[in-house]
């Protein structure tokens, strides 16, 4: 009891002693910054050519491990849109040695997580576990990328699931929006489709399809391990070498797929859709590949036009003229040449007026320099943003495995920062001129047209207007025949 | 974005603990200052970086009469200006050094949080302590954010399918509680609001003796007190006191039924509520336990049987959604093509039965358990992550070292606490049905 009075008078005297200090009218200074620490990956490969990569953390105990298949959506053959990912989903539905249910069952058992599926580039596993019950969870890992058995009613199960989810998207304006802008960049080209396929190309998926895909794809010299947490390095290689060292490839090793060509005129296209709580308003064009040595710059120019709050694009649209919750805009880079897009959810009255903002602030990034009080902030960001997502299991293991599967060095794990920090305004300058300005962007509005066709057509000549019902994913043009 | 939580709360899976892992414990220091302000922090030097977050005892079901959203309108208010901020500051103090700010409304609360690097640490004390004493915003700042929460409600609420849908359940599920009200507000109600209610609504509620301060991360822990004591621990308190909800909500006479139509409803979905007791109450771990093999993952009793076996779901959810004052206990599921929502609540009430009548088995306890002890780890391995459980603990269940203990707490949950939360909360209470489909039947 005393001790406790005795702190409340403590605290009462260091109160009354500082409010006799003058009071503080301009933010206190910083002190001097402490440095992060980086952790360092090792890696191995196996005999078979897998690639096994860990980073030993050690701030809660868990582990998150990623396979990746270095093939995704991008290999999905004409017509059949959606095979990578349903391949991919069936791979926990049951092996050569346990059920569906007996793999859900076994690794929620264990308190752990292990979700797949397959972007552009890649198809993923992903485990995320603690740590006592490590290799019991791998073991399911394993199981299902080598031993999947892709069951006929397992696959009719999977089929009926994705086709609902995507008639549910395809009443969502800005799920819609997503599809449409896929296609309207990159036409029929392999980055030209939705990656989890329509309603007509998942019904048009055969067991044959995901078995071919599985055996061309699923093999050793085609993938990566990554193990990220509270785990040993040599204990995780050690599981790596017992659970993957026998899985064996058949014939030669696949080539990715061919280049992703653009198509060479942009257009304006208006989805109608009259019962949208909100229209989707999006500015994509053709980005760059992850490859690219312009990739830093052209992060540093997307921190500033669309990246995080302060962005160009949050200014203008969200935080001056209160016309939207959130704009923003993102590089997907890629193997190849991926999409950009710039976009905002706003009212269907003020759909044009924002599309013209996004169009706006992506040309001035080309032909206005950046001042450095603006840079230096927006790199702050971009650096802040990248050390939390390296901050726990699951983003570290993301990392690591992004730059894996692009054959990327490592070693950029640390030298991100300090590469942020080198871009000029020369450089963003430069990349912006090539990948932000508005010549070859698309504009795809998905919304109530009625409220915002006639001033989006006093800005822009060729509007090209479809029905949310007559809208065709499956063609490169857009149009149900 | 400024962002709100404006429906469901994480439910309490804040922090579990396994029998054979020992997870260390989160190891708070406390305090309280003079004027009230209670302070919390949980030294961390593993990153440079340090999470601040003020969290007050001031929520939607605070809203005044006729202002449905109010709370959560003033919470993107308080990123405007101050005595010696202009608006955005927060952004020049947070964002553009490398950290990053939000903040959310809940029901009972209204929480504000920044990630920084630890350098930073006295600069947003000041700032904190900025909103907390003073808020000095124009009628033009306050008119165009009106407008963006406008759009955060066609974004949320509008827009996407199921918007309509969540923002029904609140509403049907209480009869009298402002727990019913929306927290996201009407457009209606958003235009009522005016600067005036603004400033009333600071003074009232945004005061040292209504808040909690949290700080985990890179600190000093005698420089951190000065610096609280030097920002915040000047700020007075007004004289009035601070109005509480008192309303109760009484027992559910009957079943009820609801009938929600919206014009875009691609498949039919429908949630059963039932009342359900206060975050702190001693059944809350074992209510969890239950919503978990019910409708946690892919082995969860609901999705085996209605998702994988009978094909009649697209998906299915069940949680404790247990709050400061009481809770709801819901199931929900969307249909799979083909399928009504009266397949759909007669599966789930099966499934509750079932849990009702006989004791879940030993292996299905300890899955529960060991998903929620996951869930809890992953939370922790951030500081941001330790002070949301912190402060959910403090706000929601008055008591911080329910961090702690409640990991403790699950672990002793037995099959026949779940059974008999089941029998007295849901037997023995009445349940509330929403549907929702397409208008002009189903489509």
């Amino acid at each position: 009891m005393k001790r406790v009075m005795l702190a409340a008078v403590c605290c009462l005297f260091a109160a009354v002693s500082f409010a006799q200090v003058a009071e503080q009218t301009t933010p206190p200074a910083p002190s001097a910054p402490h440095q992060p620490q980086i952790p360092t990956p090792v890696e191995k490969t196996l005999a078979n050519g897998l690639r096994v990569i860990v980073v030993e953390t050690h701030n809660v105990p868990l582990v998150s491990a990623r396979l990746a298949i270095k093939t995704g959506a991008e290999a999905d053959p004409a017509g059949h849109a959606g095979l990578a990912d349903t391949t991919a989903a069936l791979l926990t539905k049951g092996t050569t040695t346990k059920s569906a249910e007996e793999i859900a069952r076994g690794v929620e058992a264990l308190g752990a997580s292990l979700d797949s599926g397959a972007g552009f580039d890649v198809s993923n596993v992903d485990l995320n576990v603690m740590s006592p019950k490590l290799s019991e969870a791998m073991a399911f890992l394993a199981d299902v990328v080598r031993h999947p058995t892709f069951k006929k009613d397992e696959i009719e199960r999977q089929k009926a699931q994705a086709i609902d989810s995507l008639n549910v998207d395809l009443h969502d304006p800005d799920a819609l929006a997503h599809f449409v802008l896929t296609r309207v960049v990159f036409g029929a080209a392999p980055y030209g489709h939705n990656l989890g396929g329509t309603p007509e190309s998942i019904a048009r998926i055969t067991r044959e399809d995901v078995a071919k895909f599985h055996q061309r794809y699923y093999r050793p010299d085609n993938a990566v391990l990554v193990m990220a947490g509270e785990v040993k390095a040599e204990d995780a290689f050690a599981l790596a070498q017992k659970l993957f060292g026998g899985w064996k490839g058949a014939g030669p090793k696949p080539a990715s797929a061919k280049p992703a060509a653009a198509p060479a005129k942009a257009r304006v296209v208006v989805i109608d859709m009259p019962d949208a709580g909100q229209a989707a308003v999006y500015v994509a064009r053709a980005g760059l590949r992850r490859a690219d040595p312009q990739y830093l710059a052209a992060q540093v120019a997307n921190a500033v036009l669309g990246g995080g709050y302060s962005s160009r694009l949050n200014e203008e649209i969200r935080i001056k003229r209160g016309l939207s919750y959130g704009a923003g805009s993102g590089f997907d880079f890629r193997r190849d040449v991926g999409p950009f897009t710039a976009g905002a959810q706003t009212k269907n009255e003020s759909a044009a007026e924002v599309a013209g903002l996004l169009i706006d602030e992506m040309n001035r990034m080309a032909t206005t320099p950046v001042e450095e009080s603006e840079l230096t902030p927006r790199k702050a960001t971009l650096i802040g943003d990248y050390a939390r997502g390296i901050e726990t299991s699951r983003g570290l293991t993301r990392r690591l495995a992004a730059l894996a599967l692009y054959g990327l060095p490592l070693a950029e794990i640390s030298h991100y920062i300090t590469g942020v920090q080198a871009i000029t305004p020369e450089q963003v300058r430069e990349v912006s001129k090539s990948a932000l300005a508005t010549g070859a962007a698309d504009v795809i509005i998905v919304g109530d047209a009625k409220k915002f066709l006639e001033p989006l057509k006093a800005r822009f000549k060729d509007v090209d207007v479809i029905p949310a019902e007559k809208v065709d994913l499956n063609a490169a043009n857009l149009r149900r025949k | 974005m400024r962002m709100r939580s404006v429906l469901i709360l994480l439910l309490l899976a804040t922090c579990r603990l396994s029998a054979e892992l020992a997870i260390p414990p989160i190891d708070y220091k406390h305090r309280t200052l003079p004027n009230g302000l209670e302070v919390y922090s949980v030294e961390d030097h593993s990153t440079p970086a340090v999470a601040i977050q003020v969290w007050y005892r001031v929520g939607s079901k605070n809203d005044p009469e006729g202002r449905s959203g109010f709370a959560h309108l003033f919470e993107h208010i308080m990123f405007k200006s101050t005595k010696h901020m202009k608006s955005e500051m927060m952004d020049r103090l947070t964002e553009d050094v490398g950290g990053e700010n939000n903040a959310n409304t809940a029901d009972d609360f209204t929480h504000y949080y920044e990630v920084v690097p630890s350098n930073y640490l006295e600069t947003l004390l000041w700032a904190e302590g900025e909103r907390m004493g003073s808020l000095t915003v124009d009628d033009a700042t306050f008119k165009s954010e009106r407008e963006v929460v406008k759009e955060e409600f066609r974004f949320r609420v509008l827009a996407p399918p199921y918007g309509r849908f969540a923002y029904a359940v609140n509403k049907d599920s209480f009869d009298v509680h402002p727990y019913r009200r929306p927290g996201i507000g009407s457009i209606e109600d958003l235009d009522a609001s005016t600067l005036a209610d603004v400033q009333a609504f600071h003074t009232t509620f945004y005061r040292p003796d209504n808040a909690v301060l949290i700080v985990a991360g890179d600190f000093d822990p005698q420089q951190l007190n000065a610096w609280v004591d030097k920002y915040l621990g000047v700020i007075a308190n007004p004289g009035t006191a601070i109005p509480r909800v008192t309303a109760k909500e009484p027992p559910r006479a009957q079943a009820k039924r609801f009938d929600e139509h919206a014009a875009n409803v691609p498949l039919p979905a429908v949630c059963i509520t039932w009342l359900a007791p206060a975050a702190s109450s001693a059944d809350s771990d074992a209510l969890t336990v239950a919503a978990a093999i019910l409708g946690r993952g892919e082995s969860s009793r609901m999705y085996r049987t209605m998702v994988y076996r009978d094909k009649i779901s697209q998906d299915v959810e069940a949680e404790a959604d247990l709050r400061e004052d009481l809770g709801l206990f819901e199931v929900d599921t969307t249909m799979a093509t083909g399928h009504n929502v009266d397949e759909g609540s007669k599966a789930m009430l099966r499934e509750i039965e079932a849990l009702e009548k006989t004791p879940p088995s030993a292996d299905e306890m300890e899955k529960a358990k060991n998903q929620l002890i996951t869930s809890a780890l992953r939370q922790r391995e951030t500081n941001e992550g330790k002070a949301d459980a912190l402060g959910e603990a403090i706000v929601l269940e008055h008591d911080a070292a329910a961090v702690n203990s409640d990991l403790t707490r699950l672990q002793a949950v037995t099959a026949a606490d779940v059974q008999r939360v089941m029998k007295q909360y849901i037997a023995g209470s009445k349940r509330y049905t929403i549907t929702y489909t397409a208008e002009g039947g189903a489509k």
